[in-house]
């Protein structure tokens, strides 16, 4: 089947935007359900990415795709929800500008190692040799799959967000953040329940970086940046950090904006999309949190719980 | 021979505590056993230090906290819940982004008590409660928070109920309901109740023993019948 009519920037724009919404759906339940602050995101994400890359370009497997880059992204998923794990646990008794200062630590340590152990990583001149696990004959057919799998993908992290808020997981998620002491004081061990979302949901983060480098097929420290955590946070603080939805409707009014409709449907000057655009997407991204946090703090969906869901909760 | 007789509920020996370098319990004795023990004291005595210690939250610089004649000192706040010590503070007492019903079963997932039986027992004590079960708890009223707060903490099946001020804030008719809900408690289930107060009278009117806590140091212990206002002043250093 042809696909000449299809944009290739199409679907990797709409890639980023999905990718995005999975990052603002994993920080959903750190920031929103139990309050633990991430200003390190990409420090997850691009551990994943570089991890992924690294072992997929410069381990000689001793057998073929689709193993190679199950394996690859399973060890990417894995180190990244390690690290969540011990950055969990080093921040787990930290008030949130701890929390920030901590996670944000973190990503800068990943850039560093990204960009000083070059002989693995490639430093600041990068690292080919990535590709899919498949050969569809074209790439525009391999990549309008790749975005495929990565919304299948975003689709069961939005369930598994779907399924914590109505469990006695996610409550007690809730609980923790509302008022960890008094969670402790019914009983609960606040830390592990803490430690074990951070860690899952690190892991997921690694999973989409480990998924982002197949599509883009080159390492490239200049991706390690604070564009992903700005992009993930503004959207999911425009949309409500604690709805589940607010993440999704929030990264298609900012991300989604930018990077689909401005780029294919605004007629502006060709080089105002590689000079302009992004500086002026990091400045809107910006100026759009301080907005949204003077004006709408619970972002546009609202306090936490829907009377809908309440209802239904007890209802069923 | 004569039985040995049973460790009291609740243990305090020499107990030291407070908040980072600052401290504020400075060598608290005294027993409890199963009744309404009340804990007097002006603002900044200590009694929610106290409360907050003796629940795990605030750590023990000194001294010691058996419950049951088992030692508790060491243990962490979640381990002493299980052991049968319900907490309700004065303040942040409920989840608020959560409905009532969510706020009394997240009490109720520790023990082995069927949630519907913990629940139902709940609403027996606090009625106004069942109507209110899908209502997120940060929409309620004062006196109604506090019901959840306590139905929360009933939901654990505790041994020991502690209640850090239980009728603070409150209006004349809740007060009272209160008070009368604590004493129900304490007939109806059985449960050591240990509560602090500001006001001598209400306390007076529900604890069986008092002790008058000034300044981190805790008075000897009255029963409230011999208690008189002489007694008092003294206790509360006036």
């Amino acid at each position: 089947m042809s696909l000449d009519w299809l944009d290739a920037f199409l679907v990797s724009g709409t890639f980023g935007v999905v990718e995005i919404v999975g990052l603002g759906l994993l920080l959903h339940l750190q920031v929103g359900l139990t309050r633990i602050a991430n200003f390190g995101v990409v420090g997850f994400w691009g551990l994943g990415l570089y991890t992924f890359g690294v072992l997929y370009v410069q381990v000689d497997w001793p057998f073929g795709e689709p193993w190679q880059f199950l394996f690859s992204a399973l060890a990417a998923s894995l180190a990244a929800a390690l690290a969540g794990l011990v950055v969990a646990w080093l921040i787990a008794d930290l008030d949130s500008d701890g929390a920030l200062v901590g996670t944000l630590g973190f990503s800068a340590i990943v850039l560093i190692l990204a960009t000083t152990q070059d002989q693995l990583t490639g430093g600041a001149l990068g690292l080919g040799g990535l590709g899919f696990p498949y050969d569809l004959g074209t790439t525009k057919a391999n990549e309008l799959l790749w975005l495929a799998l990565m919304t299948a993908l975003v689709g069961l992290i939005l369930g598994y967000v779907w399924w914590v808020h109505r469990t006695p997981y996610g409550r007690l998620l809730i609980a923790i953040g509302s008022n960890e002491p008094l969670a402790r004081s019914m009983g609960k061990h606040t830390t592990g329940a803490k430690l074990t979302l951070f860690a899952i949901t690190c892991g997921l983060m690694g999973l989409l970086g480990a998924m982002h480098g197949v599509m883009v097929r080159f390492l490239d420290i200049g991706s390690l940046d604070v564009g992903i955590t700005l992009a993930a946070l503004a959207g999911l603080i425009l949309g409500g950090t604690a709805r589940v939805w607010g993440a999704v409707i929030g990264v298609l009014l900012t991300v989604g904006l930018f990077d689909i409709v401005i780029q294919f449907y605004v007629p502006l000057p060709q080089e105002w999309f590689t000079q302009a655009i992004p500086v002026l997407r990091e400045a809107v991204f910006g100026a759009l949190l301080v907005v949204v946090l003077l004006f709408r703090p619970q972002g546009l969906l609202g306090q936490m719980r829907r009377s809908k869901l309440i209802r239904a909760m007890h209802d069923g | 021979m004569a039985e040995p007789s049973a460790p009291p509920i609740l243990e305090v020996d020499g107990l030291h505590s407070g908040y980072g370098d600052v401290p504020v319990l400075k060598g608290l004795d005294f027993a409890v056993d199963s009744e309404v023990f009340a804990i007097l004291g002006a603002n900044g005595a200590g009694k929610t230090t106290l409360l907050a210690t003796l629940a795990r939250l605030l750590p023990v610089t000194d001294g010691s906290i058996r419950l049951g004649g088992k030692d508790v000192t060491a243990h962490p706040a979640s381990e002493t819940a299980r052991l049968g010590i319900g907490y309700v503070p004065q303040e942040a007492a409920i989840f608020p982004d959560l409905t009532v019903f969510e706020n009394l079963s997240i009490g109720g997932m520790i023990g082995e008590r069927p949630l519907e039986q913990g629940l139902e027992e709940v609403f027996e004590t606090f009625p106004d409660l069942r109507d209110k079960v899908g209502l997120r708890a940060g929409d309620l009223s004062g006196g109604e928070s506090r019901m959840v707060a306590c139905g929360r903490a009933l939901m654990q099946d505790p041994s020991v109920l502690l209640l850090d001020e239980p009728t603070a804030g409150l209006s004349p008719l809740y007060v009272e309901l209160f008070f009368q809900k604590i004493a129900e408690i304490h007939s109806g289930r059985g449960v050591t109740i240990v509560l602090t107060e500001q006001n001598a009278t209400l306390a007076l009117g529900v604890a069986d023993r008092v002790m008058v806590l000034s300044l981190g140091l805790g008075s000897e212990v009255m029963t409230a019948a011999d208690v008189t206002t002489d007694r008092l002043k003294e206790a509360y250093k006036l």
